[in-house]
């Protein structure tokens, strides 16, 4: 079997893949290490000091409000990967069975679902956003349900798509000779085989949450201030931009790139390293 | 260039991948109209071989030492445009699978006309009239309309003629001919090869003809040469290789490629054991297509095995044979009919009552491959059917019935562990065997338990058949278009053709004497190697 050894001895041949991890492992020490990495409280305005540029006291300036930027960006790393990783992980969870039910057994219901899921689909990601969070009000948790809500429809129909081929694959015929049962079928022989895109799509999708979490907070639907959120942040400095104050919105706004694209490079390299059909060109 | 040079001289030719030599030191000829047989199992570098001659070489193989001639020039030192003439040209390659070479989105009148515009000044008009004309030369029967056709609404042989047809355009001077009938039904096999070799004749090509079938070597080929792991080890003119082979692989693999001494023990003859164990009465499924129209796969079908006896269900693709099989083990809803097993109609009862039954009625799929699970190992996949027996539910019985099985389907223990892909299509194909023998059923489908598999690999599996038959006293249903194998193996024939039962009989009785027409059709296509060698 495939392990994580096996996996990070993988990585290490691959450039892009080892960059992408170096990032993750940037941020992983962000989110455990913040309160020692910081220089000053995330949170803690200091009028007197607003908008000043960076410097030995304030490494990358400070806002507005006078709050430290370089700390708000390694504790704004908890809360946007927080909301990433949790909505994800729900969505994965919701929608995989979704879409093994409803790719393996066709009937009316099966339909139903799909229509639901295409409707969630169809919505504009914001408007849809903007809705739910102002009905359920501007906390990180709510955050982290709407973006569950956008992804569950994707790893479903992943999942559906897989299992729609497999389920008249000879190998299931022959399971079902061999006298199993639809159950069995399902999660024993169709999941096992459809699962490869959907965890791909996970870091994918973890990528796609935290820019969508920085694009709520930015339109002003995601999380509050003072809370440290790096769309937020972004927001916040983006007025000042064109008076010629950049670092307020530039910095949080490489971190966004640097965290998305960590995913998406982790997401390819783990594309390459589940499937089979990758082993054979090697 | 004088008529007697060979149109085709390899010499000493031995090919690389990497650290890995797949050809060694190959040398042959091909001398104008000359019909030359490469034989070989799988892995033998037949293919590489084709694929050299035109410079073809899939991924990153290299021409270690030798060279290749063809019509005297080398091809070494030609450049890159006269290589490009001499694939399209002068050497033509035809390979398995011609629906997959065609355009699928185009007609295949438009896609043969653009070749002929790609090498001669044509009307648009004028290239449509030539593609039917040549159509019609390779035997496609109204090919005004033919030319209209997509390829996904031609046959399989249909595709191939197609494929030919592309192949004449140019006039090549050689064929190669990659197992290009593979898959194809013996009629339509007959059918294409006779083409394909009375045009070679006509027009004096070279054709080589790579295939695993000595049947097809017996019938067509003047020469034989055959290859195993990357060299050729004999060499024969083919009435001298069919009468006494040179080499003792030569042996092994004719002796492979002869039906079995036929009848196996006769099932026994009490009046209690010749009382049918499985009766299959006016059977009916019909398909709908999306258009309404109505596909009458297996209609009214009825027939009876005895225990201890092998029926066998021939008949060509399309003729409903695997659906009777799929209806039997109720993996397909029959429309009608009835299918007793001892006495009782198991096609009407439920789904959860007919799972008990699972136990003694199983099947043996096609494909060895796509029919297990590709995440699940040996182990897992032969004691899956174990949980339909209540008496298998302790871990170490299970793993004893399991080792007990494999070992009756004649693979080592330490398959166990592994998982399908790193088997071969014989040690698959075992697996799936020793998968539905795992419970002791009383009865077994067989579909197609032969095709696709190298000759030794396919004698192996008919030995293997043969020996469960009498160890067992299966009742087994034997569907197979591979009449070789029914000699081999089967009591009694059920020929089938449109999902009708045609000829029913022993045997000895159908290949004897057969009554049908369309029976001494399909025994007239098959290329028996002992029509040739007695």
């Amino acid at each position: 079997m495939k392990t994580i050894t096996d996996f990070f001895a993988f990585v290490l041949r691959r450039p892009a893949a080892l960059f992408g991890l170096v990032l993750l492992f940037i941020q992983a020490a962000a989110i455990v290490l913040a309160p020692l990495l910081a220089t000053h409280s995330p949170v803690d305005a200091n009028p007197l000091a607003s908008l000043q540029p960076p410097s030995a006291e304030h490494w990358l300036g400070t806002d507005v409000s006078g709050m430290d930027i370089y700390s708000r960006i390694i504790f704004a790393t908890r809360i946007n990967l927080l909301i990433s990783v949790v909505a994800v992980t729900v969505a994965f969870i919701v929608g995989v069975p979704i879409g093994l039910l409803v790719g393996y057994y066709r009937s009316w219901a099966s339909t139903l679902v799909m229509r639901i899921l295409d409707f969630i689909q169809s919505f504009p990601v914001f408007v849809l956003g903007m809705a739910l969070v102002s009905v359920m009000g501007q906390e990180i948790w709510n955050v982290a349900i709407v973006l569950a809500v956008l992804f569950i429809p994707i790893f479903a129909r992943l999942i559906r798509a897989e299992a729609l081929s497999l389920r008249d694959r000879p190998f299931i015929a022959a399971a079902r000779c061999s006298g199993a049962t639809d159950r069995v079928i399902m999660f024993r022989h169709i999941l096992p085989n459809a699962l490869s895109p959907a965890i791909v799509q996970i870091s994918i999708s973890i990528g796609m949450a935290i820019l969508l979490t920085a694009g709520l907070s930015f339109i002003g639907a995601g999380v509050r201030m003072p809370t440290p959120e790096w769309g937020l942040m972004v927001s916040g400095g983006s007025q000042q931009m064109i008076l010629g104050v950049w670092w307020v919105a530039l910095f949080p706004g490489l971190a966004i790139v640097f965290s998305v694209l960590s995913f998406a490079v982790m997401a390819d390299a783990v594309r390459d390293y589940i499937d089979p059909r990758g082993d054979r060109l090697r | 260039m004088t008529p007697d040079t060979p149109l085709l001289e390899v010499d000493n030719l031995s090919i690389a991948y990497g650290e890995d030599t797949v050809l060694h030191g190959v040398t042959l000829s091909l001398a104008r109209d000359e019909v030359l047989g490469i034989v070989g199992e799988t892995g033998a570098g037949k293919s590489v071989l084709a694929r050299a001659m035109l410079d073809l070489l899939p991924g990153g193989g290299r021409v270690v030492s030798g060279s290749i001639r063809v019509a005297g020039q080398d091809l070494a030192d030609m450049s890159e445009a006269a290589r490009r003439k001499l694939r399209g040209g002068t050497v033509a390659l035809i390979g398995t699978d011609a629906k997959s070479l065609l355009d699928p989105v185009r007609t295949v009148g438009v896609q043969v006309a653009d070749v002929m515009r790609a090498h001669r000044k044509l009307g648009a008009a004028d290239a449509r009239d030539a593609a039917i004309d040549l159509f019609r030369k390779v035997g496609i029967v109204d090919p005004e309309k033919r030319a209209d056709a997509y390829p996904h609404q031609l046959s399989g042989g249909m595709a191939q003629r197609i494929v030919i047809a592309m192949a004449l355009i140019t006039g090549p001077r050689v064929i190669l001919a990659d197992d290009a009938t593979l898959g194809l039904d013996a009629t339509i096999q007959v059918q294409v090869l006779d083409l394909l070799v009375a045009r070679c004749r006509e027009f004096g090509m070279g054709a080589m003809i790579i295939t695993h079938d000595l049947g097809i070597v017996a019938r067509y080929c003047d020469r034989v040469e055959i290859m195993r792991e990357g060299r050729i080890v004999e060499k024969a003119a083919t009435p001298d290789f069919l009468r006494a082979p040179g080499t003792p692989y030569g042996v092994e693999l004719l002796g492979a490629a002869r039906a079995r001494p036929a009848p196996m023990a006769r099932p026994a003859t009490t009046v209690e054991a010749r009382r049918p164990l499985v009766e299959v009465v006016g059977l009916v499924k019909h398909f709908k297509t999306s258009s309404g129209h109505v596909i009458r796969a297996v209609d009214d079908v009825s027939f009876r095995v005895s225990p201890g006896e092998t029926l066998a269900l021939v008949g060509e693709s399309g003729s409903g044979k695997t659906t009777v099989g799929q209806c039997i083990v109720r993996l397909l809803a029959s429309d009608s009919g009835a299918v007793l097993f001892k006495n009782q109609n198991v096609l009407g009862i439920p789904d959860r009552a007919f799972r008990t039954l699972r136990r003694d009625i199983q099947m043996v799929f096609q494909e060895p491959y796509v029919a297990l699970n590709p995440r699940w190992t040996v182990e897992r996949l032969v004691a899956e059917p174990l949980g339909l027996d209540p008496d298998m539910v302790s871990p170490g019985a299970r793993r004893a019935r399991v080792r007990e099985m494999l070992d009756l389907v004649r693979l080592p223990a330490r398959v166990a562990t592994s998982f399908p892909h790193e088997l071969t299509a014989g040690e698959q194909k075992r697996v799936g065997m020793a998968r539905a023998l795992a419970t002791r059923p009383a009865f077994v489908v067989f579909d197609e338990p032969t095709t696709a598999l190298d000759i030794r690999v396919r004698a192996q599996i008919i030995d293997l058949v043969r020996d469960l038959q009498r160890e067992m006293q299966l009742a087994t249903l034997f569907i197979t278009h591979d009449l070789n194998s029914v000699r081999s193996l089967a009591h009694n024939v059920a020929v089938m053709r449109n999902g009708k039962i045609v000829e029913t009989g022993e045997t000895e009785r159908i290949f004897a004497a057969p009554s049908h027409d369309y029976t001494r059709m399909l025994l007239g296509a098959e290329l028996p190697i002992e029509r040739f060698t007695a």
